[in-house]
């Protein structure tokens, strides 16, 4: 299978962390369906274009945090999640969104009230259509 | 610490043009090491010494921990395949299956049914003469047999000279799945900068006979970014890592920096955005690395 995991150059945050909150959140968020075999270290390397020493501290994170499973000679697969973490984890990807977009007004001078009513206003918007 | 299939130890050895060493390096085993260097730096002498159609003249070779200054045994030297970058003459007049006979009785771990199904999937015929291929086909026969001869240790040669890309698709999954199944450590001489993006775990870099060192490819990357921003020369002063700078309007400066995370946490408390960041690409980060600007162990 091939990860659908984009890696943003111009982010300071590291390549392991960038493929670890994006496989991390694709697993939570089902859709890498528990017991999924996943790629090899090298092929996802391959894939990413990245070293085998970046994906292997991806997985060991995973498995350390209970997300995934290795097999000695089969490979590692998805494990269970649980329903509360699963709502957890959902939670925890909209605020880290919210935590951007509040940087970004803030960094063109935008008052948190000023911010309230923009993110109110794109909401009804959004209804409306 | 990972163990090591392949060492230069203290290597020196005078050639025609170019001097060797003293080098000091090693290849970690089921890694693949991409060797980068300008045209004449060493690379090739690297890898002949690593086969030992060449003796250092100072200095020793250590294959999988040992070391064989009277010659490499069979049972390791079968161990071991080799693409070089011109092939040995001996073998010009044999037809290709029967070349791959000859090394088929030296390599006990020979698969003649891969080096059929690769064959067949460069789409080369077996019957022909060495000396009566294109380069091309002359190129992907010596994968192929390499490929075939199931090694723990493979040194490629600029292997992807001549290649079609669809050849070199196939090639480069083969390499992998021979890392990745038969746990091979494998050493590639490249001039593609693609090839290392794609195959490459750690990077070393030769230069005029000498090395200038081993890095983990992810991690130099990720140091290396060229940013642009406001313009503010006494933040400029104080970021970390930059190598150069340059002021293109009156109101932007970009500069090239070599400590990103520190440079990214120091705007950040600064509460400035950078209105462009780009990751260099390898032979910018090569060239720095060359002219000294970065230092690797």
């Amino acid at each position: 299978m091939r990860i659908p995991v984009q890696i943003n150059e111009s982010s300071a945050e590291p390549l392991y962390h960038q493929i670890e909150t994006q496989l991390r959140s694709l697993i939570v968020t089902g859709q890498i369906a528990e017991g999924t075999l996943l790629p090899s270290i090298r092929e996802f390397s391959a894939d990413l274009k990245c070293s085998v020493i970046t994906i292997r501290r991806v997985y060991q994170d995973l498995e350390n945090e209970g997300l995934l499973r290795t097999r000695q000679g089969t490979g590692t697969f998805v494990t269970k999640v649980d329903t509360d973490d699963r709502e957890a984890y959902k939670k925890q990807i909209v605020q880290d969104a919210v935590r951007e977009l509040i940087d970004t007004a803030r960094s063109v001078g935008y008052t948190p009230d000023e911010l309230r009513l923009l993110l109110d206003e794109t909401l009804r918007e959004e209804e409306r259509r | 610490m990972e163990k090591a299939a392949l060492e230069w130890r203290n290597v020196v050895k005078k050639r025609d043009r170019m001097e060797l060493g003293p080098v000091d390096l090693k290849l970690y085993e089921n890694y693949v090491t991409a060797l980068i260097g300008r045209n004449g730096s060493g690379k090739s002498t690297l890898m002949k010494l690593a086969v030992q159609l060449i003796h250092p003249d100072k200095g020793e070779v250590v294959w999988f921990g040992e070391r064989y200054p009277n010659g490499l045994p069979a049972e390791v030297r079968a161990k071991i395949a080799y693409v070089p970058e011109n092939y040995i003459a001996e073998e010009n007049g044999l037809k290709m299956d029967d070349a791959a006979k000859f090394r088929a009785f030296w390599y006990p771990g020979w698969d003649w049914q891969r080096y059929e199904e690769l064959l067949h999937r460069f789409e080369v015929p077996g019957d022909k003469k060495l000396n009566k291929l294109s380069k091309g086909q002359r190129r992907k026969f010596e994968i192929a047999a390499a490929l075939a001869a199931k090694p723990k240790l493979l040194l490629l040669d600029e292997p992807s000279s001549g290649l079609d890309p669809f050849a070199w698709k196939t090639m480069m999954n083969e390499i992998r799945r021979c890392v990745d199944e038969d746990g091979a450590t494998v050493l590639l001489s490249t001039h593609i900068v693609e090839e290392v993006r794609r195959m490459a775990d750690y990077l070393i870099l030769v230069d005029k006979g000498r090395s200038l060192g081993m890095a983990e490819k992810d991690s130099l990357l990720e140091r290396c970014r060229e940013i642009w921003i406001s313009r503010d020369d006494e933040l400029l002063d104080e970021l970390p890592g930059v190598i150069e700078s340059a002021i293109e309007s009156s109101g932007m400066v970009r500069f090239v920096t070599l400590d990103y995370a520190g440079a990214a946490a120091l705007l950040d408390e600064a509460g400035v955005k950078p209105i462009r960041v780009r990751a260099l690409e390898l032979d910018e980060v090569m060239e720095h690395w060359m002219n000294g600007s970065i230092p690797t162990a």
